[in-house]
């Protein structure tokens, strides 16, 4: 029972627990104050449990916020996206209406390219229930392309009295006016009798402002007759005046007169003549007419349904049956026929339209994603070339790589050392550029006009890089280790490019000549003046190096960088070097191997020097120092270091340029000749030293 | 068309051509119900009537005012056929209206297919001396080519509105006097060509 009521976590959450109950227990059940004492002791432990946990959970959930916050600044760019592609495609909408406008200017054509199917159904009806209430129109219903605009009654007037003359039925299509009168022998459904139809472009409607006492009337004018006619109302003249407007002006942009003979999609041209009304159409054009392929004078219309439904391929394969459809023709055609012309025209337009559609899919836009990247762009570079475009979508391709580049230049931070960061950069930016290569090969292939606007893109991102790489990398507090190591990064990533047959090492190697020049002899001057502070600060001792352990640990060192120090070795822990020679020996190999890293042909002169004018600062000291009166113990010392530079330092040096280079620094080798007084004393000293060493030994 | 020349006054066509914003409304207007409309509202093709006195001789003019805008310019052809007289207008403020007569000129002699068809060169807008563009002289010497008369109106004014108007119906009634003395009666427009070329010759 006490058990049960030993203090633990699940007693005091449960929702039943009260305190006031239990403490009672407790006090009852527990006697003396150690008993109560380790209660208590343990209720603190769990107090103390309680709110470790609890900061664990905060701490938790606070991870989990913070986590949910990034998720969500991840949603809302996609929300940034995805409404940019809404208005992208709204913008897109708009600018296809207003093409559709400018094209035709109708109304009824933007609604064809809506749901032409539903109009072309309506149509059928239309043309059905026509032929079902005229007599005799058979005929003339019958042509391709022939769509209903506008019908209605009217009350035709006679032209000089202004006295009216018979009620009729008219029909507006959209390349003709049809008159229909009542039909007196009526049988059926068949109300009305065909009279005649007018083309539309042979006639010529005028408003009729004053006629007498005569309203709402206007005028056609079919040349040499003129016919009025009279509406019931004057907004019933309005809407026919409006709907001639635009079918006369849709025609005329148009042209498309479907007229009375259908020809086979071959070019050998059936020429039928007109079997309406030639009575009436005196124009030489309106009697004998080569007519198209319906599938012909749509075009125009498909093509900008294409385009809306953003099918382009089959847009462009349109087209191009269009294009060859015409070449067919030829040329002798091509210059009377104006539907011909005309289509050809629109034909033109929408090509253009098209083309800035593309055009505008490679277009940069700064919050668009890229996410898809050059694949994305795969399907208008191809289209654009299908158009024979290349040199257009060539530059926005590689625009477009362009902008990529720059995006994803921008999301390498500037963090951590230097060369992090350019290991990083450079990676990203010649990653990018073999993708971008590889994409391109694959979408301009053969295409030699291309292929040099691509090297010309490329060259312009490597100088944009490496003046970034410059400003980033030359600055003053970076040590030379580090910009070869940069330096070095960004050449292996620049070889990449190769594998492409695109070689921009050089031009990489010649914007770094001048500020690799500037950063060598820079550190030429830094460690000149080092080398003078420790000449100043040189005691002239031999090193010592406190414990075994130093000592060998410095001679691991330089073994490692190739020298054996062995024989300088004194006692347990003494060489018989100077520090100074030391860390010069050890500057001065590091220098060396950025200077065999970073050589070029074209830095090798300033590499040299280098090297040369460091070497002999260092070699002064040593003269300088044996020139003044010395002990023979000193002096021996002194001339063991002397000979360390002039002999042993001097020739690893030589021996690493060589395998570097193939050759001697000749330049470095003047500095035996500069000292060769030194080098005689060295080389007296080595006789003795040898005799000194064998004795030792 | 004068089937019954006996019974009928007589009917003539008259067209109104010239740029847009010239006054050709502004003209016509001024002659139809002697009023001047300050705005500008392009036409696209009105027609008017009007029974006059021309020489104590009660006629019809039928006056058939035109589109200047130039997006009309493709449809111009099927009104000019049922033409018999043309005022071609510009205005003497601004220098393109005049040099698109000549282009009206040629389109109407295309379409016509008449040397001799009646027409006048009408300089509008004379109460704007100030802000004259084209001479009379220059004006007056083209219409000297075309073998035309040259008049300037002023449809603000009234100036030489009337006048314009009786001048071309004096013209096409002589013309059509003419035909039907050359033709023995049969005025039909549809012989016109034909019988044109004996004039001509
Ligand atoms: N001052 C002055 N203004 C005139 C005259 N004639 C016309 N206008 C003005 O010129 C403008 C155009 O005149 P309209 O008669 O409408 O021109 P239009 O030739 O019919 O033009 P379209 O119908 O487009 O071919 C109007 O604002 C008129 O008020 C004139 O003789 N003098
Ligand atoms: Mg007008």
């Amino acid at each position: 029972m006490d058990h049960s009521k030993e203090p633990t976590l699940t007693l005091l959450a449960s929702t039943e627990f009260q305190p006031e109950k239990y403490v009672k227990h407790l006090s009852q059940n527990y006697v003396g104050g150690s008993e109560l004492q380790a209660i208590r002791k343990k209720i603190q432990a769990l107090s103390e449990d309680t709110n470790n946990n609890l900061k664990k959970n905060v701490y938790q959930n606070y991870g989990q916020f913070i986590d949910t916050a990034k998720e969500i600044s991840h949603l809302e760019s996609e929300m940034y996206q995805l409404s940019h592609l809404l208005s992208e495609q709204k913008s897109l909408l708009n600018s296809l209406a207003s093409t559709s406008l400018m094209g035709d200017n109708s109304n009824l054509t933007r609604n064809k390219e809506r749901s032409e199917e539903k109009i072309i159904e309506e149509q059928k009806q239309k043309t059905q229930s026509i032929l079902e209430k005229v007599e005799g129109c058979k005929d003339v219903l019958d042509i391709p392309g022939r769509t209903f605009l506008h019908e209605g009654d009217l009350l035709e007037l006679d032209s000089l009295e202004n006295k009216p003359i018979k009620p009729v039925h008219v029909y507006l299509f959209n390349d003709g006016f049809m008159i229909t009168s009542r039909n007196s022998n009526s049988r059926g459904l068949m109300k009305y009798k065909f009279e005649v139809m007018y083309e539309l472009g042979s006639l010529a409607v005028v408003n009729v402002r004053d006629l007498g006492d005569v309203k709402h009337a206007f005028k056609l004018l079919i040349f040499p007759e003129t016919r009025i006619f009279q509406c019931s109302s004057n907004s019933n003249k309005k809407d026919w005046l409006d709907k001639f407007d635009q079918a006369k002006k849709n025609q005329l942009s148009q042209d498309v007169q479907r007229r009375e003979s259908i020809i086979e999609r071959s070019p050998s041209r059936t020429t039928i003549e007109s079997g309406i009304h030639s009575t009436l159409s005196e124009s030489e054009d309106d009697l004998v007419i080569i007519t198209h392929p319906e599938w012909f004078l749509d075009l125009p219309e498909e093509l900008d349904v294409g385009v809306a439904q953003r099918h382009f391929e089959e847009a462009i394969t349109l087209l191009q049956k269009g294009k060859d459809y015409m070449s067919q023709l030829g040329l002798p055609n091509a210059k009377t026929d104006h539907v011909l012309i005309d289509i050809q025209r629109k034909l033109d337009m929408r090509q253009s339209s098209l083309t800035e559609v593309l055009m505008k899919e490679l277009e940069i836009n700064p919050d668009k994603s890229l996410q898809g990247g050059l694949r994305a762009a795969r399907r208008a570079v191809r289209l654009l070339n299908q158009l024979g475009r290349s040199t257009q979508s060539c530059d926005l391709f590689l625009k477009l790589c362009s902008s990529m580049l720059k995006i994803q230049c921008k999301r390498v931070k500037r963090e951590g050392s230097t060369s992090t960061y350019i290991r990083h950069l450079s990676s990203v930016v010649f990653t990018n550029m073999c993708h971008m290569t590889d994409e391109f090969l694959r979408a301009f292939p053969e295409s030699s006009v291309c292929a040099s606007a691509y090297i010309v893109w490329a060259s312009s991102e490597l100088s944009s890089f490496s003046a970034h790489f410059i400003k980033q990398v030359f600055v003053p507090q970076t040590s030379l280790a580090t910009i070869t190591e940069c330096v070095f990064l960004v050449k292996t990533q620049c070889e990449r490019l190769c594998n492409y047959g695109i070689d921009l090492c050089y031009q990489l190697d010649g914007a770094l000549l001048t500020p690799l020049t500037k950063a060598l002899t820079d550190t030429r001057d830094k460690l000149i003046d080092s080398v003078k502070v420790r000449a100043l600060e040189d005691k002239w001792i031999p090193t010592n190096f406190h414990t075994k352990n130093g000592l060998s640990r410095c001679l691991n060192e330089h073994r490692e960088m190739g020298l054996q120090l062995d024989s300088y070795v004194t006692g347990d822990i003494w060489l018989q070097l100077t520090q100074n020679t030391i860390a010069f020996t050890k500057v001065f190999l590091a220098l060396l191997e950025c200077c065999l890293r970073l050589k070029t042909t074209e830095l090798l002169y300033t590499v040299d020097t280098v090297l040369y004018e460091i070497y002999g600062a260092q070699l002064k000291h040593y003269e300088l120092t044996l020139k003044k009166d010395l002990q023979k113990e000193e002096r021996q010392f002194i001339i063991k270091n002397t000979e360390f530079l002039l002999v042993t330092l001097y020739n690893l040096i030589q021996r690493k340029y060589t395998k570097s280079n193939g050759f001697e620094c000749k330049t470095f080798a003047k500095v035996q000749i500069d000292y060769a007084a030194l080098m005689k004393i060295c080389l007296g000293n080595r006789n003795i030293k040898t005799k000194y060493s064998s004795e030792f030994l | 068309m004068a089937k019954k020349p006996a019974v009928q006054t007589a009917l003539h066509k008259v067209i109104m051509v010239g740029s847009g914003g010239v006054g050709k409304s502004a003209l016509t207007l001024q002659f139809m119900y002697d009023e001047f409309v300050e705005n500008y509202e392009p036409t696209k093709a009105d027609s008017y009537r009007k029974k006059v006195l021309l020489d104590g001789e009660d006629v019809q003019i039928d006056i058939l005012d035109t589109a200047g805008q130039e997006d009309y310019a493709a449809i111009r052809d099927n009104y000019f056929r049922s033409g018999e007289g043309f005022l071609c207008i510009f205005s003497i403020t601004e220098d393109e209206s005049f040099q698109a007569t000549q282009e009206f000129r040629e389109q109407i002699l295309r379409v016509k297919n008449d040397e001799n068809i009646p027409f006048l060169l009408v300089g509008n807008k004379s109460d704007l001396q100030d802000k004259r563009k084209v001479t009379f002289q220059e004006a007056s010497d083209r219409a000297n080519k075309w073998g035309v008369p040259y008049v300037e109106t002023s449809a603000k004014t009234r100036e030489h509105v009337d006048k314009v108007f009786y001048d071309l119906m004096r013209e096409i009634r002589a013309r059509k006097m003419e035909e039907n003395k050359t033709n023995n009666g049969r005025g039909k427009d549809k012989n016109k060509k034909k019988k044109l070329k004996c004039v001509i010759l």
